[in-house]
């Protein structure tokens, strides 16, 4: 395994690729992103984890743009096929497929980011800059609230299982499981944040003053470096983008 | 001599009522420890012992868990609560520093967000401002005193349950209290778990810290105890020394395990195996004593097919998803036959961290083998869905968390019984099997509500409503007080009676001679008779 990335290196690629193919808006990019993000994310080893994530958010996304844009676009002048006040236009399904490859590219890099991220050394890093400890606290949480919940959703589904919930292979089956898991999963959860709330106020968590931190995590030369550049890149792109949409997006 | 008798802390309590209730959880209740004593606070479930020990370590704070009146003395400094906005206020953070508090769940007192036992110690300081080098001492220091200094490295989310409780307390002891209160301190640890906190404490006491011990069992620990205070419906009872004090009515009526005296029963105090006749005379009518006092009823195997067998299963778990590149797990299971018959009970007994409750997971399906087979009423399980075996096998959960989800008792009770029995009878069921476990009454309440021995009863409830033909309980005896083992031997034998098998998973090899008609032992993947 090569030299770990300093957290704030990973954050910086994410965002950073997010703005610039969010600024481009040029499909043909979105795409190479987002392969490059599932290229990670198998080299890495998370794929298995990414994907399904990336599909429970991508799939009604890309579904409603396909539906609401590929069908009813009024400035489209390409009919492909009518049916009654539902119009398949070229122009509509472009506009879909440039605005769900922009977001499934957006989705996967960060799904990529928060699944191999080391929380613990975001937390020390966060610790380290000048932000306040509980919103590290906050953020980390939220990072490992994703796997928390995953593993709480399989202790419920084994607990209903083992009294006689089948859960099938159909998609309907599934949904219909899911349902019966959502209120359990969300009481659980509250649950368990509030045991864990006296714990932490008693660890001295919630008082105010400054911290200090047991982890090191290193931060490379290189990482700082490449971390201004692909911030000024980030933000060339943008202004690229207000400039090249000036003229058009201004009254004449 | 001043050090020995001086008070460390003290609480008087004249009435704590949690917000949006009537009645208070405690009352008539007082407490003190000095240095280096150790002071057992015992009583059944549901007696109010959780959250005398939360009051005291500032975890439930006056004002905002609840109304307190009654005083906390801490060093020589009286706090006076009235129940009134004006009362002091207590820093959770400040007061933890002194006295600490560890939970009954020792997972609650984990951050949850650090990588290794070594940066989980080292939280509480951090937030503290310690300076770094002072920290890497602390935790040098309090891993040594708590054993876990081959584990600094580990991931907490690994540990084993003896090595998590000690890492629960080395996060509470690294401030260095004057005051440690331990919340049943050894319930599911094994007698090698149970002996490394015993040692932990009396090394803390030597250093001057007082302990304060809360425990449903007069087992060898509370036996060490200076005093005994004894907890019962949120009132104190009696108080006095261990010789005064055991063999009383007060504990008895509390629900306390092994009321024979300090000594009895050793870790293994678990179980009616180690109730004396004396103990269950009068405890609860007639039935119930002869029940206790009579061993097992033998079983007469019919003709038929074993409820359970499994035939030759293996099993490992593969690698660890969380960490690429780890090798796959040494195996768990190897070549496993054995065979339970209508109306047997067998106990698989093991050390913590055997493959116990693995092994049980094999038998409806939550696990499956990676060679051999499991058939359950004589068919094969393989590639038929959990829920579907579920109608022939009850699976009690270790963790009653890890069976419960339901938002209220009867809910809980009546899951999926509908597919199986029809509407009709379906309620009709679960009530009858909230009766069976002395859960009658509470049909409204959420289950995070109830006692941790409660909730136990509610996680046996939830199987026996479905009357499965075979029962598999895992752990079943870890947290029940008296009251509760009694619940339990009656529904197993019950069940027993009625021909469904009943395997038993324990750590309490005690509790399983008493109570099984076999006794299995799980060691290195292998079963045999014991």
């Amino acid at each position: 395994m090569t030299s770990r990335l300093h957290p704030f290196t990973a954050l910086t690629a994410a965002a950073s690729a997010a703005v610039v193919t969010t600024a481009a808006a040029y499909w043909p990019l979105s795409v190479a992103a987002a392969l490059a993000a599932v290229f990670l994310a198998v080299r890495r080893g998370v794929a298995g984890r990414v994907l399904p994530a990336a599909a429970v958010i991508l799939t009604p996304l890309c579904l409603s743009l396909l539906v609401l844009h590929g069908l009813f676009f009024p400035e489209g002048q390409t009919v492909l096929a009518q049916w009654g006040p539902a119009r398949v236009t070229a122009e509509g399904l472009g506009f879909a497929l440039e605005l769900g490859t922009r977001t499934t590219a957006c989705v996967l890099v960060f799904l990529l980011f928060s699944f191999t991220v080391s929380v613990p050394d975001l937390v020390s890093a966060l610790a380290g800059s000048r932000i306040p400890p509980q919103f590290g606290f906050v953020l980390a949480s939220t990072l490992t609230l994703l796997p928390a919940v995953a593993v709480r959703l399989d202790q419920i589904r084994r607990a209903q299982e083992t009294r006689g919930m089948v859960v099938g292979r159909g998609l309907l089956s599934r949904l219909g499981t899911l349902r019966l898991q959502m209120v359990p999963l969300v009481l659980a959860l509250i649950d368990d944040a509030g045991s864990r709330a006296q714990a932490l106020d008693a660890r001295g968590f919630g008082s105010p003053g400054p911290r200090t931190s047991y982890r090191e995590v290193a931060d490379p030369p290189a990482q700082r470096r490449f971390r201004a550049v692909a911030l000024v890149l980030a933000a060339a792109a943008v202004a690229g983008r207000i400039v090249a949409s000036w003229p058009a997006g201004a009254p004449s | 001599m001043t050090a020995t008798t001086r008070t460390a802390l003290q609480i008087r309590i004249e009435a704590f009522t949690f917000h949006g209730e009537n009645t208070p959880v405690l009352s008539g209740a007082a407490i003190s420890v000095t240095p280096g004593s150790l002071t057992a606070v015992l009583g059944g479930s549901g007696s109010g012992k959780s959250t005398l020990g939360k009051l005291m370590a500032g975890w439930l704070r006056a004002g905002y868990a609840g109304a307190f009146r009654g005083s906390l003395e801490l060093e020589g400094t009286l706090l006076e609560f009235h129940g009134a906005p004006d009362d002091p206020r207590i820093n959770p953070a400040e007061w933890s520093s002194r006295v600490a508090f560890v939970p009954q769940d020792a997972a609650a007192m984990l951050s949850s967000v650090r990588a290794t036992v070594a940066e989980e110690l080292a939280f509480g300081l951090e937030n503290r401002a310690t300076p770094r080098d002072d920290m890497l001492r602390a935790v040098e220091r309090t891993a040594a005193r708590t054993g876990l200094s081959d584990l600094l490295d580990r991931d907490p989310a690994t540990l084993s349950g003896g090595e998590l409780r000690r890492l629960a307390v080395g996060c509470a002891v690294i401030a260095e209290p004057d005051v440690l209160i331990l919340d049943e301190p050894l319930a599911s640890l094994d007698a090698a778990g149970a002996a490394q906190v015993e040692d932990l404490v009396r090394s803390l006491r030597g250093t001057g810290t007082g302990v304060v011990l809360l425990s449903q069992a007069a087992d060898r620990l509370a036996g060490e105890a200076t005093h005994w205070t004894v907890l019962d419906g949120g009132t104190v009872t009696a108080a006095g020394t261990p010789a005064q004090l055991a063999g009383s009515a007060e504990l008895e009526r509390a629900g306390v395990i092994g009321v024979g005296g300090p000594g009895v029963g050793g870790p293994g105090v678990s179980g009616p195996g180690v109730l004396g006749p004396g103990v269950a005379a009068g405890a609860r009518g007639p039935a119930i004593n002869d029940e206790i006092l009579s061993p097992v009823p033998v079983a007469a195997p019919g003709p038929g097919p074993a409820s359970l067998e499994l035939r030759g299963v293996g099993f490992g778990y593969g690698p660890d998803p969380r960490h690429r590149g780890a090798p796959a797990q040494a195996r768990v299971l190897h070549d496993v036959d054995f065979a339970v018959d209508p109306g047997e009970i067998i106990a698989v007994t093991g050390p913590n961290g055997a493959g116990k409750s693995t092994l049980l997971r094999h038998f409806n399906g939550l696990l499956r083998p990676s060679e051999g087979d499991v058939r359950v009423c004589g068919r094969s399980i393989a590639g038929v869905p959990v829920g579907t075996v579920a109608a022939s096998m009850g699976l009690l959960f270790q963790h009653p968390r890890d069976q419960l989800f339901e938002r209220t008792v009867l809910r809980e009770a009546a899951f999926g019984l509908r597919q199986l029995v029809g509407k009709a009878e379906a309620e009709d069921r679960a009530r009858a099997a909230l009766a069976a476990v002395g859960l009658s009454g509470t049909e409204a309440a959420h289950p995070a509500e109830l006692s941790a021995s409660r909730q136990r009863l509610l996680a046996l409830a939830t199987v026996l409503a479905r009357d499965p033909a075979v029962l598999a309980l895992d752990e079943p005896t870890v947290g029940l007080d008296r009251h509760g083992l009694e619940a339990l031997r009656s529904a197993v034998v019950r069940a027993a009676a009625r021909g469904a098998a009943v395997v038993m998973v324990t750590h309490d090899l005690a509790y399983a001679r008493m109570n099984a008609h076999r006794v299995l032992e799980l060691n290195d993947g292998r079963l045999r008779e014991v």
